[in-house]
């Protein structure tokens, strides 16, 4: 398949964008005082809109609305994930993009799946976690791997919920995973504090990402009941295990005891990966 | 963790959906140095195989950009994450067993239903090394949207799919203004890594619809 012009144009567009962005958010990542609002990274360019509501149902948080005959988008909404303008949807190309300062660039960073963290230098919100784990040893035998997904499936998620969150867990001696880009906004993995700066951002989702001895999996899924209550968004939780040589999942007995519901579908790292980790039973 | 897992459904639907996931591992630089052609044989594989959507982290997916599977491969960077899925294990099963047969160390990952995905590494000599399981939605889940939404925005883990066009699209195919089909391959264009699969899409549109 052959790309046409205005899909072109499009990806073209997106791709300065991105690294427009990245250069943008290393160079202010420092500066601490800049306001979240004086600057936005999607507009709509009222000239330009017909007011079609082609784009509204697009918006993956329902930011987008009509009002006097054109498009507007919530500001304090949007997660500027990109889909109201990747989709190319805009008949009149009334979608406008300019590079937004930290700590605004965080919700990209989280909700764009081509923006790559500066921090982590991965696309996407998370690490490679059990993606390679033959291969890194990252989750041993003993313990496990947990991720609680703020935000995820599609209801988005302020920064003080993940720092609730990250705050709730801390005291257990969690072991934040250090590639992951919300550890390098946590100040204090002590106490889970995340910076200050951040508090007042939402994302698409944000991952949280920790290993624990396995012994302490039931402190963790009582935190998260407990948390359930506290937090004004959904997540999404799962476990890494190292499978044992019996074909074992050791963490699924002490789950199925608590009466957590394990889904049946998970993902398999196949071992194919080279050089291939040596665990010690 | 991880955008191919958390996919809803019931058993019976998701053992069309089976998404693979490559990426060299980046705590060990030697196994990264020389990974892309190895990555895009991988997907050369997969397609030849059957998979319906494939894509690469920093290129786009076949739908996404309507990028062509030739270009993607060419290329393929080293530190990329690529993917695809297949609507059957038969398939997975195939490009495991040519993927075995090379041994190019890449790390590679089957997502889906464990009990199948088990017995089926197990019949051609690989392994069920590592796990990661889904624990669901927990949390304010009157805000998620219903069942029937969520089972097709779920398949992409980013979350590229709104809602909001899905039922759209519900609405639309019920009034007879679209068809399953024709909505599928507009939700499938949304998600960016290749994983979204747009013939179960298809099948889950038409039993909203119904």
């Amino acid at each position: 398949m052959r790309l046409g012009a205005e899909q072109w144009r499009v990806f073209l567009h997106w791709k300065e964008v991105i690294n427009n962005r990245k250069t943008r958010y290393i160079e202010e990542t420092a500066d601490d005082n800049k306001s979240s609002k004086e600057e936005s990274v999607i507009k709509i360019d009222e000239e330009k809109c017909v007011g079609c509501e082609l784009c509204v149902p697009y918006c993956t948080v329902g930011a987008i609305s009509i009002s006097d005959g054109v498009a507007n988008i919530n500001q304090d909404d949007c997660v500027e994930c990109g889909v109201c303008i990747r989709s190319g949807i805009c008949p009149v190309d009334a979608f406008e993009e300019t590079p937004s300062p930290w700590p605004r660039s965080l919700r990209a960073i989280l909700s764009n799946p081509l923006v790559e963290s500066p921090d982590t230098r991965v696309p996407g919100r998370g690490t490679e976690e059990v993606k390679t784990n033959d291969v890194s040893g990252r989750a041993k035998p003993g313990f496990v791997g947990f991720a609680v997904e703020m935000g995820r499936p599609g209801v988005s998620t302020s920064m003080r919920d993940v720092q609730k969150m990250t705050m709730a867990l801390a005291p257990l001696g969690v072991g934040f995973e250090a590639e992951n880009p919300v550890t390098f906004w946590i100040t204090d993995k002590k106490t889970g504090k995340l910076r200050d700066d951040i508090l007042n951002e939402k994302s698409l989702s944000a991952i949280i990402e920790f290993g624990i001895p396995i012994e302490k999996l039931p402190s963790v899924i009582e935190v998260l009941r407990k948390m359930e209550k506290e937090v004004d968004t959904v997540f999404s939780c799962c476990v890494a295990s190292k499978v044992l040589p019996d074909g074992s999942i050791p963490a699924e007995k002490i789950l199925k005891d608590m009466g957590v519901t394990v889904r049946p579908n998970c993902k398999t790292n196949v071992g194919l990966g080279r050089p291939r980790f040596k665990f010690t039973y | 963790m991880t955008h191919t897992l958390h996919r809803q459904g019931t058993v019976e639907s998701l053992s069309r959906d089976y998404p693979m996931v490559t990426v060299a591992c980046h705590a060990v630089p030697e196994s990264v140095k020389g990974a892309g052609p190895k990555i895009a044989k991988f997907l050369e594989i997969a397609k030849k195989n059957g998979a319906i959507n494939v894509g690469d982290m920093k290129q786009g997916s076949i739908y996404f950009d309507n990028l062509d599977i030739n270009k993607i491969c060419d290329n393929v960077s080293d530190t990329t994450i690529a993917e695809c899925v297949f609507d059957n294990l038969e398939g997975v099963k195939k490009t495991l067993l040519e993927l075995k047969e090379l041994d190019m160390g890449l790390p590679m990952v089957v997502s889906g239903l464990l009990e199948p995905v088990s017995k089926m590494l197990k019949e051609i000599g690989l392994e069920v090394h590592t796990v990661a399981q889904s624990l669901g939605v927990w949390g304010k889940t009157e805000l998620l949207p219903r069942k029937e939404v969520l089972e097709i925005t779920t398949m992409c883990g980013h979350h590229m799919v709104s809602p909001r066009l899905v039922e759209k699209f519900i609405d639309d195919i019920k009034k007879g203004k679209n068809t399953p089909e024709k909505a599928a391959k507009v939700l499938t264009k949304q998600c960016c890594c290749g994983i979204f699969n747009e013939h179960r899409t298809a099948e889950l549109l038409r039993k909203a619809c119904s």
